[in-house]
């Protein structure tokens, strides 16, 4: 055995709490204290294992750092992601200018603990995570579709330290504070076992309880057990559950049990006669005593105990890939490396042993099939074969490919490179006065965060200036320090550190030659900056130190109440009547020639200030016919931030009222991407006039779905595009509609649009356009029918100048338009009528007060096309509590009005999630206010004829939901009230006797 | 967790006039879709001794911003003469970019500003009376100072009184060119003042 403390890996010196290998084995995380907030570190396995790369300068240690688990903040669990394309920077601010080599991004943050966490673990096959926190809880996690809850486990009455999976993935377990071991089963999330016995003695509490499950799935060790007043780790067998053995010899609490990922079996020894041994497992064990211990399942005393490794308490521990290594972190802010021979531990069993065992005990379906099983898998179909054969130099064709073309992609926003956008940003960027005269500035949008897309050739420190020159941007670095020795040594950091990026973009070549072809100008520079500055700073070494609190002090000079910049001139015009450090400006001026010039100065800015104050007449007007809001309630398909004019907000501004029934149609650019889908990330990027191949022009499509890339030709120029999960919609210049599938499959010719076209959405299977001459269709193009035939707007669009100010098509295929005067209309197509769904004048909304009903735990939906359209209802009480003088029974009409009307909208929307949250509403308020006619009706309805007669028209679901279950859930409501216990009895028998048919 | 990182501020026109407006091009990212605008604020300290020589030079705000990462250039004109203490005008100074979400100040970051002649005759015998057509300004742009709060980003103010108390990362820094002798005990320094030793 060989024992390492790299000295390298720390966290200045703070403890260290938590350790991980990642799968892949070169590199690790360590998880600990930060500066001021909690902070991962994942470092570079190499330096571990071999010592020359571990000299070897080249070999970054770190890899990166992640600050931003903020102290205090800590009931989340973050989901990092290693983001492709980036090249490496430093954190912006921290000075201690070591570049991330990689960089993480978090993609997740899981909030629902209400206390920190204090374990987290991937289960099997990644398909869950489990975290578990002081708030004595544990949430399972669908690893696939974040931030879904599976399942709160609730039953620990002490704060839960450690979690840990089987194997096989039939249960989770967890340790706490209150003395229990429980197993959880992951088929119904129910307490499989709570074992209590061997903790009863456990008294005092240790930072963590790490247990840990043996590969092979049988024996599971707990942390912190006791056993004769001494600490143990508890062994317990899967079969029964049964607490017969421990781990004996630590002298204080044990904090982390950590099985080898390896089985093994007796190394086989030369010439001696071998039995076939028995598969073992192998556990190392870290205790409060600050020992850790590693134990062979097939020997009764420990094959090694080190002590004296730390100076404090041992916090984690964790297994190299290979089952040969381990990583120990402690309390006292350092790790260990033991790194065991195969002569110590034995023969790890590889993964089809490994399998084959888990098979014997646990049967096929249990038994963990991997990826790398699945390649040596027979192909026993011969189509199959030629298939499997074919994919593979395809493969390989692609994958070059997209080398080729990722650089030229990602270094370019919207046909521009970011260097060029970078020159022109100030010119460039959309600049704005809101209401009250305040610059608003509108940011580019350079990179989206779900594409993993960064450009690289961004976060170098060094500006580009069309102007200037290049001198002036490293003097910075020059007088940062007087030891010239000590700066060339931070100079790779601090400048752009491109090189190790193999594939580095144009851009990125462009820039990466500027500190070379400068390397001459520092001489100069340098002379006439250092002295001085060390002239000043030395002359001002007291006012220096003054200063250094403004960087860190929030300044009572800048509350955070907002000020805007007109109030900014106005006290600084108070201050100069004041007469502060200008006192009298006339006899000044007349004094000095000198002070002649600062007038002028003080003037200027005078008089510009007072422009602004006078500023926002102006302003305004420029501003009318740019809604703030708008982009907050841009409908599933809305454009991504490139796309500078969104489609829907064109629609939206450029209105002519006075062509009453023209609809603007949508404008055409040359190149210009959306993201179509918004839960599975699909992009659809656009170039028109692409290629011309003699004479002939085309426009491609490109679309981007979950990683996947198709791109299709069309012969017009395309003006937009409207996807779903199912379809992708194109409407060309030449008022063809065209239709494909996910995959780029032409499902339709071209369809001829009446008109051009003004808005395209599709969700599901459903298309729907709306024409420049104000009609609407929507088809099924799946089922290839017409659901709404050119209806025309003309009913809605009463008004003279009201127009659609947005669209929508919701999953179920209803069309819903809302216009630019606070209405929302859905047409339903088997009544052929426009129906009204929202209304932001209405009364109603703002007097009904229904707050008292809203479900506890459902959350608000917000999601539905309901909510979509009406924005948030949840201000709804506010007037209404202000109402209060109004009389009850005017209040109670508003109410019931509201609620009626939301439940019919949701209705005629289609949407089920909506029409249950509402219906739940409703009946609570029914019941509170002791409507029970209503109530009555309702229950009816939903319940339905008992027995069934040929006449009956009754059906049995609403909206796919089973209206007898709704049934069931409304029925404790009622229960609620005593003065429906008829009702809630009648009801309930009825149902009852239902089931039981 | 914060919503907004500032993951680059470029100092652009560095160095310039005196009178040259101040120009940041800034780059941020954020974790999810923000329903209300960033306000961002140049701060000029004007002396040392007193905030009160503090100006605003402007403040805006930046939205909307949907996740993901964006840049802005950030700016404003160039402090007010008449309001800086004839004594503070040459030499070294701090000028400071805040950023607030929700009326609460999240990030401020600190740069020195040196203000010198450039004419070597001026620089021997600086006038009384300061000649700001003459001085330069010179951003330390390669040593930001970066300051993170911890804020509510749900709520709103009143809801994080207690975040007033967390401390900052101690943030004593030194001088960008203070001599050795002057430094203060190790003990004192934070981490991210490597450079200065």
């Amino acid at each position: 055995m060989k024992l390492l403390k790299p000295s390298w890996v720390n966290h200045n010196g703070k403890p260290i709490f938590s350790v991980d290998i990642h799968p892949e084995g070169s590199k690790f995380a360590t998880g600990g204290q930060g500066e001021d907030s909690g902070k991962v570190v994942i470092w570079n396995m190499a330096p571990v294992l071999r010592e020359e790369d571990e000299k070897n300068e080249n070999i970054p240690k770190m890899l990166c750092q992640m600050d931003n688990h903020l102290g205090g903040d800590d009931k989340l669990v973050m989901v990092w992601k290693r983001a492709a394309y980036i090249g490496p920077s430093t954190v912006f601010g921290s000075s201690s200018k070591l570049a991330n080599v990689e960089q993480w991004r978090c993609v997740t943050i899981l909030r629902n603990h209400t206390g920190d966490v204090m374990d987290v673990a991937w289960s099997p096959h990644d398909v869950w995570l489990a975290s578990c926190s002081v708030d004595n809880t544990i949430v399972i996690w669908n690893a696939r579709k974040f931030p879904e809850i599976v399942t709160l486990l609730k039953g620990h009455t002490g704060l839960v330290k450690g979690l840990t999976w089987d194997p096989v993935g039939k249960y989770i377990a967890s340790q706490a504070d209150d003395r229990s071991l429980k197993v959880w089963r992951t088929m119904d999330w129910q307490l499989e076992t709570n074992i209590t016995k061997p903790f009863n003695e456990c008294g005092g509490t240790t930072h963590v309880l790490r247990l840990s499950w043996s590969p092979d799935g049988q024996y599971l060790v707990s942390a912190h057990a006791m056993n004769n007043s001494g600490p143990t780790a508890q062994i317990i067998e899967r079969d029964g559950w049964r607490t017969n053995m421990d781990f004996v010899g630590h002298r204080k609490a044990v904090t982390v049990v950590k099985f080898n990922p390896k089985i093994f079996k007796k190394k086989q020894k030369n010439g001696s006669s071998q039995k076939p041994s028995c598969p073992y497992c192998c556990c190392a064990v870290g205790s409060k005593d600050r020992s850790v211990s590693v134990w062979l399942t097939s020997l009764k005393r420990p094959l090694v105990v080190i002590h004296d490794l730390f100076d404090k308490s041992i916090m984690d521990i964790a297994w190299t890939l290979n089952g040969l290594g381990i990583l120990v972190c402690s309390m006292d802010g350092t790790v260990a490396f033991l790194d065991f021979s195969q002569d110590e531990l034995g023969d790890p069993l590889n993964e089809d042993e490994k399998n084959s065992i888990h098979q014997n005990i646990y049967g096929k379906s249990l038994a963990i099939t991997t990826e790398a099983q699945l390649s040596t898998t027979i192909i026993e179909n011969p189509e199959m074969l030629k298939y499997q054969q074919e994919k593979g130099p395809v493969e390989h064709h692609n994958a070059a490919d997209h080398e080729t073309q990722a650089p030229k992609l990602t270094s370019v926003v919207n046909g521009e490179s970011l260097e060029d956008i970078r020159k022109n940003l100030l010119k460039k960027q959309v600049e704005t006065r809101t209401a009250d005269g305040r610059r608003r500035i509108t940011p580019l949008c350079i990179a989206q965060l779900d594409t993993g897309d960064f450009s690289p050739a961004l976060f170098n420190s060094v500006p580009i200036l069309p102007g200037s020159s290049m001198s002036s941007q490293l003097t910075p670095q020059l007088s940062s320090d007087s030891n010239t020795a000590n700066s060339l040594g931070l100079r790779p950091a601090s400048d752009p550190p491109l090189a190790p990026q193999g594939k580095a973009p144009d851009a990125a070549a462009e820039s990466s030659v500027n500190p070379l072809g400068t390397g001459a100008a520092p001489a100069v520079n340098s002379n006439n900056i250092k002295p001085n500055l060390l002239l000043t700073s030395a002359a001002k070494i007291e006012p220096m130190k003054a200063l250094d609190s403004r960087f860190t002090e929030r300044s009572k000079a800048t509350p955070g109440v907002t000020i805007s910049s007109s109030a900014v001139g106005l006290t600084m015009l108070d201050r100069m009547k004041d007469g502060g450090p200008l006192k009298d400006p006339k006899p000044k001026e007349e004094t000095s020639s000198d002070s002649e010039d600062k007038m002028a100065v003080t003037k200027l800015s005078f008089t510009k200030r007072k422009g602004e104050v006078e500023g926002p007449e102006v302003v305004e007007k420029k501003k009318k016919g740019r809604p703030r809001k708008d982009t907050k309630m841009t409908p599933v398909s809305h454009a991504v931030q490139q796309v500078t004019p969104s489609l829907e907000k064109e629609t939206s501004r450029v209105a002519a009222p006075s062509a009453a029934m023209k609809l603007p149609t949508v404008t055409l650019q040359k190149v210009f991407s959306l993201q179509i889908s918004v839960e599975s990330s699909v992009f659809v990027e656009v170039e028109n006039e692409v290629s011309t191949v003699g004479g002939v022009r085309f426009s491609q499509l490109r679309c981007t779905r979950e990683g996947r890339e198709w791109d299709t030709l069309l012969t017009s120029r395309i003006l937009t595009v409207a996807g779903s999960s199912e379809v992708i919609a194109v409407a060309c210049e030449d008022r063809t509609l065209s239709v494909l599938s996910a995959c780029g499959r032409r499902l339709l010719p071209a369809i001829l649009l009446p008109a051009p076209v003004s808005a395209l959405h599709c969700s599901g299977s459903f298309v729907m356009v709306l024409t420049a001459c104000a009609t609407l269709s929507v088809w099924d193009v799946k089922k290839q029918v017409i659901l709404v035939r050119n209806v025309s707007l003309l009913t809605i669009l009463s008004g003279t100048d009201t127009t659609v100010s947005q669209s929508l098509l919701t999953q179920q295929g209803v069309p819903v338009i809302s216009l630019s005067n606070g209405r929302s209309y859905c047409f339903n197509s088997s009544l052929e009528t426009w129906n009204l769904i929202a209304d932001k004048q209405d009364s109603l909304v703002q007097c009904a007060d229904f707050r008292n009903f809203l479900p506890s735990q459902d959350p608000m939906v917000s999601s539905g096309p309901l909510a979509i359209m009406q924005g948030r209802t949840l201000n709804a009480g506010r007037l209404a509590s202000r109402l209060s003088s109004t009389p009850h029974h005017l209040q109670q009409g508003m109410t019931l009005a509201y609620l009626e009307n939301q439940l019919a909208s949701a209705l005629i929307l289609r949407s089920s999630q909506e029409y249950r949250h509402w219906l739940l509403i409703y009946a609570r308020f029914l019941v509170n206010e002791g409507a029970e006619h209503r109530l009555r009706e309702l229950c009816k309805d939903l319940l339905g004829p008992v027995h069934k007669s040929a006449g009956s028209i009754w059906e049995d679901t609403v909206l796919g939901l089973r209206k007898r279950d709704l049934l069931r859930e409304v029925l404790p409501v009622i229960g609620q009230n005593l003065r429906f216990q008829r009702v809630f009895t009648e009801y309930q028998d009825q149902l009852e006797l239902l089931r039981n048919k | 967790m914060a919503k907004v990182q500032v993951l680059n501020v470029a100092v652009l026109d560095n160095p310039s006039p005196f009178g040259n407006p101040f120009q940041f091009e800034i780059t941020f990212e954020c974790m999810e879709d923000l329903p209300e605008d960033l306000e961002w604020k140049i701060i000029y300290v004007g002396s040392a001794e007193s905030e009160e020589y503090d100006q605003i030079l402007d403040s805006v705000l930046v939205g909307p911003v949907p996740a993901g990462r964006h840049m802005f250039v950030f700016q404003a004109d160039a402090p007010n003469t008449g309001l800086i203490p004839e004594s503070d005008a040459v030499g070294v100074t701090v000028v400071l970019i805040t950023c607030t979400y929700r009326g609460q100040e999240f990030i401020r970051i600190g740069y020195y500003v040196n203000n010198e002649y450039t004419d070597p005759e001026l620089r021997e015998n600086p006038p009384l009376k300061p000649d700001y057509s003459q001085l330069q300004r010179n951003i330390l742009a390669s040593n930001p100072r970066v300051t993170r709060f911890h804020i509510n980003w749900e709520g709103c103010a009143e809801r994080m009184e207690d975040s007033e108390n967390v401390d900052p990362a101690p943030n004593a820094m030194l001088p960008p060119s203070c001599p050795a002798g002057k430094a203060p005990s190790l003990g004192l320094m934070p981490d991210n003042s490597m450079d200065c030793l």
